[in-house]
């Protein structure tokens, strides 16, 4: 009985990684922010946010006591 | 060094063995020249059939076992440190050579505990599939950190076995890593193993995964099939191991 459930349990193992193995890995583990960089491919996004301007562009207004009146 | 350059240094991963000779060489490759998860999933059914070929024999002739280990160490470093790109050569001679060695090994526990065997294969399947599922669905999620941790547990336990491999020479040895020690801390000793190689199967996962992503070279899937048997193997012996003790007890 022994024999016959580890047997099972390994063919079944077996069975799971030869087909689960080829679908690629679902958006919650591919999407990450704090994934491995391995081959230097990702760039980490907070990084990326840095790059970006905090710069409002536009015109200056001068606001005068009067102008709220 | 340029703004821009040191941004994308500092983004990167500090090790050089994982970002090196890929960049800006894997765009210019072929689809069909790439790695692919077809590609790494089937090379690992290859390796592994040849590795239970090589474990009937071993099981057979157990006077091979130890020449066959020499043999599969001296490949699994060439493999390592020499030529990534030879793996399609040295990954299948090493699944033979250690399938003798895991052959002979698991004959001498089976004369020792019956029906050994069955339960370490069974367990040792089990648990790559379960932490496959626990990956592709992102319940484990592999990070730097958890790298990190992953590298120091292994490096703890390299030293452990080191000191006791040393030590054996000098005809004494480290009682906890005995397989017959059926002490519960000995036991603990153990399954704290097992967790730590079971984890590494994580990061050969996310290896052949990431690999596959960026379109790492064809060889890679050879590299990826070869890391995850390394892993395999060592749970293997692991199990082995805890199952011995468990049944000393």
């Amino acid at each position: 009985m022994n024999t016959i459930f580890f047997s099972v349990l390994a063919i079944f193992s077996l069975f799971v990684f030869m087909n689960l193995g080829k679908i690629k890995a679902s958006k919650k583990q591919t999407d990450r922010d704090d994934r491995i960089n391995r081959f230097g491919s990702r760039k980490a996004r907070g990084n990326q946010k840095k790059t970006h301007s905090t710069i409002i562009e536009g015109e200056a207004e001068v606001i005068d006591d009067e102008d709220k009146k | 060094m340029s703004r821009h350059s040191a941004i994308n240094r500092f983004g990167r991963s500090s090790n050089p063995a994982f970002s090196r000779g890929f960049e800006g060489h894997t765009e210019s490759l072929p689809l069909s020249e790439r790695m692919t998860l077809d590609g790494a999933v089937n090379k690992t059914g290859i390796l592994l059939a040849l590795c239970f070929s090589g474990a009937a024999i071993g099981w057979n002739i157990p006077a091979l076992m130890f020449p066959a280990a020499i043999v599969g160490f001296i490949l699994a470093m060439v493999t390592i440190f020499r030529s990534k790109e030879k793996a399609g050569s040295t990954a299948p001679l090493y699944a033979l050579s250690q399938g003798i060695f895991l052959g002979g090994i698991t004959l001498m526990y089976e004369n020792m505990f019956d029906g050994i065997a069955i339960q370490a294969i069974g367990l040792t399947f089990g648990i790559l599939a379960s932490l496959l599922v626990c990956y592709k669905s992102g319940l484990i999620k592999p990070t730097e950190n958890f790298r990190l941790m992953i590298a120091a547990g292994i490096g703890g336990i390299f030293i452990l076995y080191m000191v006791s491999f040393i030590m054996s020479f000098f005809g004494s040895g480290i009682s906890l890593l005995s397989p017959t020690n059926g002490s519960l801390m000995s036991i603990g000793l153990s399954l704290g193993i097992v967790c730590f190689a079971s984890l590494s199967l994580v990061l050969d996962f996310d290896f052949i995964e990431q690999g596959a992503e960026d379109g790492l070279p064809k060889y890679m899937e050879w590299y990826g099939a070869f890391s995850l048997m390394v892993t395999l193997i060592w749970l293997y012996l692991e199990i082995l191991r805890l199952l011995s003790k468990m049944r000393s007890r």
